[in-house]
């Protein structure tokens, strides 16, 4: 052992170094370790935090987006809805101006029909009236005999009654 | 021809083989102790010293300066071998110790580099003495986290395997130590032997060349060496606490 010791040149170095080691160690772990150990974990907490924020931005853009096309969705069917009702609206008032028309035209036929036949009743009447003026004239006339004109009249008045009722 | 020990005296510019004898010198606590290993040592500890604090201080999260980005890399690359290594739970604790001896080795390594310098890891009794820290430390954590249980690695997977497993537990800081000291030491030797080769070829590039590329492969093989210290002693420390199969 001794012999080894001597040929390998071990001596009281040996120990130093180690002392020394041991010196370096503590030194470094109080001034030099505590810095790099804090460095590297803020490091590592940025880049956590980073990634959790995009992470988190990109959550938001696709609800965003979400919510977006289900506005644009929305706002689609709306638009389909109002045109339908508009469609609806229309025809509605289509048939109701249609109706009214339908109406007007047929208050006005029944006018021009009513006015027609209160006409035509008039003429009768006219027609009958200087029949019997006629009648009366010409039984006058004809007959040459004095008769007061109001018996006369009714005579003849009857008479149309009478033949009046006939068909003609 | 002269000795190794003979050119390392001659080459001795700061005078450190005057020092006691042959620069061994005798303290009160640790007893003789190599001067030259020692004062590196302590000039690495400051040079590591004001490279960590010079790093540290006004550190930014968003714009790390150059120093702070290596060093913040290097841990980082650490935390990583470890973790794949050790149970994060049991080995954040651990992170400082690696991250020193991979920094003190690093630059022990380096500062052989520079003229006139020596790396305190050309030293076998610095090597030594950092493996066998880390064999204690295994040894520690793997009591720590196995109970009495550890010393059932010795005699697995029969007793008869008791030697074989004692030896290989041995060597483990035996290796550790002599690979780096070997790899060192040959490179401050390969330094000073390319020094004296300089009248042999002063023609070719001012007889510079050689030394030139040996400089760039020692860089190489002073990061080498010094992540192959740490990477044996995360996976020993894996080994000693890693939990029961």
């Amino acid at each position: 052992m001794e012999g080894i010791i001597e040929s390998l040149g071990l001596n009281g170095t040996l120990v130093a170094q180690i002392f020394h080691f041991i010196i370096l160690l503590v030194f470094l772990r109080v001034v030099a370790y505590p810095p790099i150990v804090k460095m590297l974990e803020q490091r590592q907490a940025i880049i956590a935090n980073s990634v959790a924020a995009a992470e988190e931005e990109r959550k938001q853009a696709e609800a965003l987006r979400q919510s977006y096309l289900a506005d644009m969705q929305k706002a689609k069917e709306e638009a389909q809805a109002i045109i339908q009702q508009a469609t609806k609206a229309g025809e509605a008032q289509a048939q109701q101006i249609l109706e009214a028309a339908r109406a007007e035209a047929n208050r006005v036929k029944e006018n021009a029909l009513q006015e027609i036949e209160r006409e035509k009743e008039k003429a009768v009447a006219e027609l009958r009236d200087q029949v019997v003026t006629l009648s009366v004239l010409v039984a006058d006339k004809i007959i040459g005999k004095q008769i007061t004109q109001n018996l006369q009249h009714g005579l003849v008045e009857e008479f149309i009654k009478e033949a009046g009722d006939l068909p003609c | 021809m002269k000795g190794l020990e003979e050119v390392h005296e001659e080459l001795d510019l700061w005078g450190f083989f005057e020092l006691g004898h042959h620069g061994v010198v005798h303290v009160p606590v640790f007893g003789d102790v190599n001067a030259k290993t020692i004062v590196m040592t302590w000039v690495v500890m400051i040079v590591i010293g004001l490279f960590t604090v010079v790093a540290t201080r006004n550190m930014k999260v968003d714009r790390p300066g150059k120093l702070q980005l290596m060093v913040e890399e290097i841990f980082s690359f650490l935390r990583g071998l470890a973790f794949e290594n050790i149970d994060p739970r049991k080995g954040a604790g651990l992170m400082c110790l690696i991250f020193t001896l991979f920094i003190f080795l690093l630059f022990s390594n380096l500062w052989g580099l520079v003229p006139t310098m020596m790396s305190p890891t050309a030293d076998v009794n610095t090597t030594l003495g950092m493996a066998l820290t880390v064999f204690f430390l295994i040894q520690v954590l793997g009591f720590r986290y196995k109970g009495i249980g550890f010393l059932k690695h010795f005699i697995q997977p029969f007793v008869v395997f008791l030697p074989i497993t004692i030896i290989e537990e041995l060597s483990k800081p035996v290796t550790l130590a002599l690979r780096l000291y070997g790899n060192i030491y040959a490179g401050e030797v390969l330094i000073a032997v390319l020094l004296g080769l300089f009248g042999l070829v002063p023609d070719l590039l001012g007889g510079f060349l050689a030394s030139v590329v040996w400089l760039v492969f020692s860089i190489f093989v002073s990061c080498v060496q010094a992540f192959i210290f740490t990477m044996l002693t995360i996976a020993y420390i894996g080994q000693a606490t890693a939990g029961e199969h």
